[in-house]
């Protein structure tokens, strides 16, 4: 086979793959993928009802501010948890199929990228709704939306090797996940918090995609040169250390499964 | 990609041109700790208390195989004997601890049944899906896809979910994706004979005698020594990892079937 018309049979295992995700995810339900809609208005929803008087005066548009949190956040967790399990929930799979087996953990955190797409429905609708006016910073969202799924899915790979030896990371990433999500600042203003947590925070990927796509919609500001860094830093560098690690254990993933 | 080395190798030390299969004192050992860890408490605690003890379990020692081009081979073995340990090194999936095997990767495809299928999504999805994992790009299976269903009797039933398949339907349009290609030059099939009702079983058997018939190179395994009797130009039977004969298949399964009474 040549490498192009390769290419072009992974890419169509993707689709197959993603297509299958869809699917299931929604099989039950009438309104199907509206639900990817939804979720993040209806979360939005009632956090706003909640914290928008608590932050009134330290955040404008708080609901924005949440949601573009909140969209960012979704889309990490819905990549890393799924893709986690994907080895193992194919395993009779991986014995049979002559694609490298990164598609299966690949085709979890896209499956979780086009539900971001999804998102961004109700995100622009918002936006729509609160007036924010446009601006050429918002052009940024893409680059930040392609470092937050490469870092989510360098991670996805260390977790889905993990997960084929320990079967404990699920819980404790569940734990590490809640730990995360308050150190991201994604309901409350950060400049409330000061000292130790103030740099964890600051130093979180989480944060940094979240903060920098905040200020590029919100303000209409570019991100600074470090930040910049941190994005391409955190993308990069977790991309390649999931790589590696999934090349070198897959003989030993085989034994295993 | 690790995986792929023994294909340069093949390239370099073939020994004789019509040698398809070269299996070189292959062993294969997986090491498990003695009732291993699975979960990293348990991890931790061995760790501390030093009691990291391994063992190893040979699941192939020392098996030398030579396959030529054309050849029927049928394995046979009592369970956990390393038969599909064999097939999944042969095939790539596996690397051996020791030992090489020579063959053109690319040539092998590997004939199971009865996986990837979704239950959720309906019978023409699943052809898709199930065509995209092993290797039909979309052209082909949108080409196919009547022939498919008609093969497998379905007609009708396309836009069911599987789940409410009977278990018979599922393995015909197992059966039907996965025979619906141009045979390759290696084939190896994992226990694919006796799939659904009587009269579909001749149906299956009679695919299955043109693929290996068709000028293939066939490795199989099978539960069944008639199977192997009358269809394979030679047998091999492993036991316990170690390769105990190979030869005429009648010799062989004779063997087998006498051992196994005792």
């Amino acid at each position: 086979m040549t490498a192009s018309s390769q290419r072009k049979q992974h890419a169509f295992v993707i689709r197959q793959l993603t297509a299958r995700e869809f699917k299931r995810k929604y099989t039950r339900s009438y309104l199907g993928v509206v639900w990817s809609v939804l979720n993040p208005l209806l979360s939005m929803a009632v956090l706003s009802l909640i914290f928008s008087q608590l932050f009134r005066r330290s955040i404008e548009h708080y609901p924005i501010y949440y949601l573009t949190g909140y969209i960012l956040w979704q889309t990490f967790t819905g990549a890393t948890t799924s893709a986690m399990t994907a080895l193992v929930d194919n395993k009779m799979l991986l014995l049979k199929v002559k694609f490298p087996m990164e598609l299966f953990v690949l085709t979890r955190a896209y499956t979780a990228l086009i539900n971001l797409a999804y998102s961004l429905v109700a995100y622009v609708v918002m936006l729509l709704v609160f007036q924010i006016s446009p601006k050429w910073t918002m052009l940024l969202s893409p680059v930040v939306f392609l470092c937050l799924f490469l870092f989510s899915l360098g991670l996805s790979y260390l977790l889905s090797v993990a997960y084929v030896f320990f079967g404990d990371v699920k819980h404790l990433y569940t734990v590490v996940l809640t730990l995360w999500m308050y150190c991201s600042a994604i309901f409350y203003p950060v400049e409330q918090i000061q000292g130790f947590i103030r740099a964890v925070i600051e130093t979180n990927p989480l944060y940094v995609y979240i903060h920098c796509l905040r200020k590029a919609v919100m303000l209409g500001t570019l991100p600074t040169y470090a930040e910049w860094l941190q994005m391409l830093l955190w993308a990069f560098g977790m991309l390649a250390a999931g790589t590696l690690l999934f090349r070198k254990s897959r003989n030993r993933i085989m034994q295993r499964i | 990609m690790g995986i792929w080395d023994t294909r340069s190798r093949a390239g370099r030390q073939t020994p004789e041109p019509d040698t398809e299969i070269e299996v070189r004192n292959v062993t294969m050992e997986f090491r498990r700790a003695k009732d291993e860890a699975t979960s990293i408490k348990e991890l931790m605690v061995r760790i501390l208390r030093r009691q990291h003890a391994y063992e190893t379990f040979k699941a192939l020692d020392d098996v030398s195989l030579s396959i030529k081009k054309g050849e029927v081979v049928g394995i046979v073995g009592t369970n956990g004997s390393g038969k599909s340990t064999l097939l999944k090194i042969i095939s790539g999936a596996l690397i051996p601890t020791r030992g090489q095997v020579l063959v053109d990767r690319s040539k092998v495809q590997l004939l199971t049944l009865g996986t990837g299928f979704d239950l959720e999504l309906t019978g023409r999805e699943n052809v898709y899906l199930n065509g995209a994992i092993i290797g039909y790009s979309k052209a082909f299976i949108d080409r196919k896809y009547s022939q498919i269903v008609r093969f497998a009797e379905l007609e009708g039933f396309m836009e069911e979910k599987v789940r409410n398949y009977s278990s018979g339907m599922v393995s015909r349009l197992g059966f039907a994706i996965a025979t619906i290609r141009d045979t390759p030059e290696i084939l190896i099939l994992d226990e694919v004979l006796s799939v659904g009702d009587l009269f579909f079983r001749k149906k299956s058997e009679a695919r299955i005698k043109e693929m290996i018939h068709g000028g293939s190179t066939v490795l199989l395994v099978s539960h069944s020594t008639s199977v192997i009797r009358s269809n394979c130009s030679k047998a091999v039977w492993i036991e316990k990892g170690r390769l105990l004969t190979a030869g005429d298949p009648k010799d062989v399964c004779d063997a087998y079937e006498k051992k196994r009474k005792v």
